[in-house]
């Protein structure tokens, strides 16, 4: 697959290629790791809720923060 | 999460244990983006240095969270609404906790385990959840390289890091 040749539409109506794409996601990844650990850990509850209400983790303790 | 590391650092002043960091998958998140993870794992050195052959004794611990009505769910005692788990460190555990980093959380002091000895902790442990765990904290997190090469072959993990990283 020619990741500089496929072409994808975004959301706000950019048009950027497969490789950038994955780029942009990547640096969005280390941005989100760039987060206060307390932003971090309120990010961590939501999945914790996620898990436990939406997913097969009936048993998931959600933190108390 | 702030009034579980009060009650953390109130253990230490009394005495409960002598030093403690934040570890596994909680000490990873705070270099790495949030992923799911269900408890806190404290990495705790002992009063006394624990020997080979002796029988890790935590009751006196386990008491004082009893006596102030912390109550268990399987494998970990929940403080102020957070489950916690407590790991007796010794050799590369013992090391990352006393050169681990001090942050503070709300306003409270405490130590989290530095990504460098994470890596070589993951590493050691080898599972597949560990492993992910590396490849996040190689990716997102600033690693000090020469730090890292030091504490992995201090702990003859070098060689598994090399391999790790050409699995690609």
């Amino acid at each position: 697959m020619d990741e500089d040749r496929i072409k994808i539409v975004l959301p706000d109506n950019r048009v950027i290629t497969l490789k950038e794409f994955f780029e942009e996601t990547e640096r969005a990844h280390k941005e989100l790791a760039k987060l206060s650990f307390e932003d971090k850990v309120r990010i961590l509850v939501k999945l914790q809720e996620i898990a436990r209400d939406w997913g097969q983790k009936k048993d998931v303790l959600v933190w108390k923060i | 999460m702030k009034h579980t590391l009060i009650v953390l650092n109130e253990m230490k002043e009394k005495g409960l244990f002598r030093d403690y960091a934040i570890g596994g998958a909680m000490a990873a998140l705070r270099w790495t983006e949030p992923f799911f993870t269900q408890d806190l794992d404290i990495f705790i050195i002992l009063q006394k240095e624990i020997r080979e052959d002796e029988i890790i004794n935590l009751s006196a611990l386990y008491e004082y969270l009893k006596n102030k009505g912390y109550e268990w769910s399987g494998q970990w005692i929940i403080i102020e609404g957070i489950p916690v788990e407590f790991i007796p460190a010794e050799g590369l555990a013992k090391e990352a906790v006393e050169y681990g980093v001090d942050i503070e959380f709300e306003g409270v002091k405490t130590r989290v385990v530095s990504p460098e000895y994470l890596i070589a902790l993951f590493l050691s442990a080898g599972r597949e959840k560990d492993k992910i765990k590396v490849r996040l904290l190689l990716d997102q997190a600033d690693i000090d390289k020469e730090k890292l090469e030091i504490i992995l072959r201090k702990y003859s993990l070098y060689n598994k890091f090399e391999r790790f990283k050409d699995s690609g």
